[in-house]
């Protein structure tokens, strides 16, 4: 067993790495047969990796498993002054790889769509997809903030690629606001790495954990309250929330559907909030960071919520959601406690399965009518019975109504709010869900519910691997809302609520 | 074995509904057969309830004593005639298998939601029969059914979103959703507050009704369903069972709620005595009729209480024949016009005397269910010393008798209107729905001891 836990985590970086070199070593026109099926494995493994090490550490009590590469992370290095510190170390713990997990499970979805809209350049689309998934599980196994950085560039690097791989126009330009407005962020959080440096020599987690910054002390203090307002400013730019958001839409709704899925259902999280989780677990005493991220959270749940109601394009709405659902989770960190933290990772699974559906139903609609505006379509449940279903247990997850996944974790953030004395705040938060319900509706009556647009008499229901996409995930969607009891039990069995 | 009972009565409507739409694609007949017999399934083992002693042991959240297994009973006592009755309604239509997936899983959600001992398990299902009754009034598809779905969805989850911030605020008042372990704890007035959002709102009280009556663009089943059977009797229950049986509650509360009540019953007799179609004068008289129930129910005297009980039994039978008559000639007739109706005695004298039987109970003519009911809810209320209150609710109960004798004289009596001549008598199981229920509604006034012992072991909890 010690073995296995000791050895798992080397997978999340050596099968991309593998699979990289496969890629590029074959001919071009072997991978642009098979580079979709190289993503799938590539997810099936990160998946299959993540769950099992996370049982495996869960049943062993440890909190966490160290490891390295190139070096040895048990050396102590002697440093200037004399004392000694430890070398730097990679690291997986329950968190992380739970996210890793979500990781596999959406990029399964996108690599299923994939299939079916990925039609050429399978074997640069495969390159971009791995280095994104290389950038994502460096930044989970990382343990300083400049490393976070890095590889939270590489993971932008490859969206931008995969926003614009096919070069249409609408593509180019989802890019270029995407890498305007993420420039932006990174700035940002550079410059707040840097202030970090300078008040505290380090930035590995370590001694960022043991550095109290009170809030009237010398100058070291201001220049530490700068740098966390830069860092959670550009962590919340790049999570998509209001008021930057803009860049969220334009990206998600240019780029091919499966790889909307990719950003929607994961990358937003792991370079937004998976920073910020970062940020609050190592500054828990700064009021600052969880106050910005309440008020942050509570207008971004408004803002997604309110502009979604007004698109008229499938995936647009589906974008400004992702917008309002991030709100929930900021809200969840926002609260400062193991319960608040457990219902934002719980709602990153939801809102990772749950806007996967929905974009495997944008995937699906525009494979049989070759439009995604919502006003042209009308009716649909009739000819796509599955879609329909799928995207019905999508909203209601959405809108957090039980039993399904999207109602647990918003529980349990709002009850996470609750317990932390922000009850207004909670209260608020469970009320604006109404919204969501509202533009779902909208979304329901126009495209699904209704009479058959008699444009789309002959169509018919979308099939192969969009449509065991869709299958696949809603079926995540219920069993996580309906076995949520025991996810509860398993979580109080190792000791996490 | 009072276990397997109790989980045949959740399980077989809620799980069931989901094989519905198999059955479907296998054969019609066998899917319109099963859900019957998931629906009866419910009903008979709700009333095996009835011989066994009460009240019972309960296991994961559920728990059956005399309150959930009198709205058991009366529900899926409804319930099996609406199926039953959609059989020759329904017949025809585009999706069918849908529709009895989603009536069975209404049924389901509603034996979940009154034997649940479970805060979160109350409103899980709360949302789900929401999501049933979205579905149903959308039935027909057309772009007025389902703005009018939408809008039911909204407003009744709307309520349910600030009545689950009121539970969140009790689990942070005594950290538990478990509502045994709070049995005679006093609740805040603010969550008290935002639990009534909630009922009031599923119950079409006003000013949340407006739902109500637009809903009745649904198939006439549907909306005997929602008026009758289930939907909006879950508000009531909810505030019987955490109001009555569970919580405490200020005093106050037995004043405002009787007010607000006299306020929806005189508002909705007044829309319902001036409205040009069927349906809506009937749905209408729900609202008015719920809130004879709410008045009952919140007045605080057992007097009230066990009157409330009754009524919501006596008002089930009888305003789901009356929609299931409504149902009879508008699908006969295509029109929920009352101007283009008249005379139709002649053609539907079956259904005539069905309606006249469901309308006497719902005005509160003896020896009918529905007058024992009226008359211990506002005896309640004068018990309680609010006989100003009392004598709003006796103008009411004037009113009912007058709108319901408008309808019935604009459509079945007087000259014949022409504009349908070939209209005629509904199908044998749909009369026979009707009748059915018509006959019920009478014989449980003249047995009235039947109803009345099984509320007696309702109030002996208390």
């Amino acid at each position: 067993m010690e073995v296995l836990i000791n050895a798992i985590p080397y997978l999340f970086i050596a099968v991309p790495i593998v699979i990289l070199i496969i890629n590029n070593l074959l001919p071009a026109s072997v991978t642009d047969k098979y580079g979709v099926r190289g993503g799938m494995i590539l997810a099936v493994t990160n998946f299959a990796a993540a769950a099992v090490e996370f049982i495996l550490l869960a049943a062993s009590g440890k909190n966490e498993v160290r490891f390295s590469i190139f070096w040895d992370y048990t050396e102590k290095i002697s440093s200037n002054n004399g004392a000694y510190i430890n070398a730097a170390y990679f690291r997986v713990n329950l968190i992380t790889l739970f996210l890793m997990a979500c990781i596999g499970i959406v990029m399964f979805a996108s690599n299923l769509v994939a299939e079916e809209t990925v039609t050429k350049k399978r074997g640069s689309y495969l390159n971009a997809i791995i280095t994104l998934t290389l950038g994502m599980n460096g930044m989970l196994i990382v343990t300083d903030l400049f490393s976070l950085y890095v590889f939270l560039e590489i993971v932008g690097i490859s969206s931008f690629v995969l926003i614009s791989i096919f070069k249409t126009q609408k593509g180019l330009e989802g890019a270029f606001k995407y890498l305007a407005m993420s420039s932006f962020a990174t700035i940002l959080i550079l410059f707040g790495l840097s202030f970090l440096f300078m008040t505290n020599g380090s930035l590995t987690y370590e001694s960022l954990k043991s550095l109290t910054i009170k809030p009237n002390g010398n100058g070291g203090a201001f220049l530490s309250y700068i740098a966390l307002a830069a860092l959670t400013a550009g962590f919340a730019i790049k999570a998509g929330a209001a008021p930057f958001h803009s860049w969220l839409p334009d990206a998600h709704q240019s780029a091919d559907t499966s790889i909307s899925i990719l950003l929607s259902g994961i990358v937003i999280k792991i370079a937004g909030i998976y920073g910020l989780i970062v940020l609050t677990d190592l500054f828990s005493e700064v009021y600052a960071i969880r106050l910005s991220l309440a008020v942050i959270g509570v207008f971004t749940i408004m803002f997604g919520a309110l502009l979604a109601m007004r698109q008229k394009h499938f995936k647009r709405i589906c974008a400004y959601s992702s917008v309002s659902q991030m709100g929930y989770i900021l809200l969840g960190l926002s609260a400062g406690s193991k319960l608040g933290l457990i219902g934002a990772l719980y709602h990153i699974f939801s809102h990772a399965v749950f806007k996967s559906t929905l974009f495997a139903n944008a995937a699906a609609l525009h494979e049989r009518l070759h439009t995604l505006e919502i006003d042209e379509m009308g009716g649909l449940g009739n000819a796509m019975p599955t879609t329909s279903f799928s995207s019905i247990v999508a909203f209601l997850s959405t809108a957090g109504i039980p039993p399904f996944s999207g109602f647990w974790s918003k529980l349990l953030i709002v009850l996470a709010l609750w317990g932390s004395g922000a009850k207004v705040l909670g209260g608020a938060a469970l009320i604006i869900s109404i919204f969501t319900a509202a533009y779902f509706l909208r979304l329901q009556k126009k495209v699904f519910f209704g009479v058959t647009n008699e444009k789309w008499r002959t169509v018919r229901e979308v099939g192969g691997s969009i449509l065991a996409g869709e299958v696949v995930l809603t079926a995540f969607t219920i069993i996580g809302g309906v076995a949520f009891p025991l996810v509860l039990l398993l979580l109080s069995g190792i000791g996490l609520m | 074995m009072e276990n397997i009972v109790l989980y045949t009565v959740i399980l077989a409507p809620l799980l069931g509904a989901f094989t519905l739409p198999i059955f479907g694609r296998i054969s019609p007949k066998l899917r319109d057969i099963a859900a019957l017999l998931y629906v009866a399934a419910a009903l008979v083992c709700a009333a095996v309830y009835v011989a066994f002693s009460l009240p019972y042991g309960f296991s994961f959240g559920f728990l059956a004593d005399a309150l959930a297994v009198f709205m058991a009973v009366a529900a899926t006592s409804v319930a099996v005639f609406i199926v039953i009755y959609s059989w020759g309604y329904i017949n025809g239509h585009e999706h069918q298998n849908e529709y009895y997936f989603m009536v069975v899983l209404f049924i389901g959600a509603m034996m979940g939601l009154v034997f649940s001992t479970n805060l979160i398990l109350i409103y899980t299902f709360w949302e789900i029969s929401a999501l049933c009754c979205w579905r149903l009034i959308g039935f027909y598809r057309e772009e007025l059914t389902i703005v009018r779905a939408n809008k039911a969805f909204i407003v009744t989850v709307l309520g349910a979103l600030i009545m689950l911030v009121g539970f969140v605020g009790i689990y942070g008042e005594y950290g538990t959703f478990d509502m045994m372990e709070m049995k005679g704890k006093t609740l805040p007035l603010w969550i008290v507050v935002l639990i009534l959002f909630g009922i009031l709102s599923k119950s079409a009280t006003f000013p949340l009704h407006s739902w109500l009556p637009d809903a009745g663009v649904a198939p006439s089943p549907v909306t005997s369903l929602l008026h009758a059977a289930v939907l909006v009797k879950i508000g009531v229950y909810a505030y019987a069972r955490l109001f009555v049986i569970t919580f405490d509650i200020s005093k106050a509360f037995t004043v405002a709620l009787p007010v607000i009540a006299a306020v929806s019953a005189l508002v909705s007799a007044g829309a319902a005595m001036t409205a040009k179609d069927i349906k809506r004068v009937i749905a209408y008289s729900t609202i008015s009729q719920l809130a004879f129930i709410l008045l009952g129910l919140s007045c605080g005297t057992e007097t009230g209480f066990v009157g409330g009980l009754l009524y919501i039994l006596a008002h089930s039978v009888a305003k789901g024949g009356l929609f299931l008559c409504a149902g009879i000639v508008e699908h006969s007739l295509h029109t929920k016009d009352l101007d283009k109706m008249g005379g139709l005695w002649r053609r539907f004298p079956l259904t005539a005397v069905a309606f006249a039987l469901c309308a006497f109970s719902v005005m509160g003519i003896p020896p009918f269910s529905g007058f024992f009911a009226k008359y211990l809810v506002i005896e309640g209320i004068i018990d309680a010393g609010h006989p100003i209150i009392g004598a709003v609710f006796i103008a009411g109960a004037v009113m009912t008798v007058m709108y319901l004798t408008r309808v019935f004289a604009l459509v079945f009596l007087g000259k014949e209107s022409g504009y349908h001549p070939e209209a005629r008598e509904g199908s044998t199981v749909m009369i026979g729905s009707v009748m059915a229920l018509g006959v019920i509604a009478l014989i449980l006034g003249i047995l009235i001891f039947l109803p009345g012992g099984l509320v007696s072991a309702v109030t002996e909890v208390i």
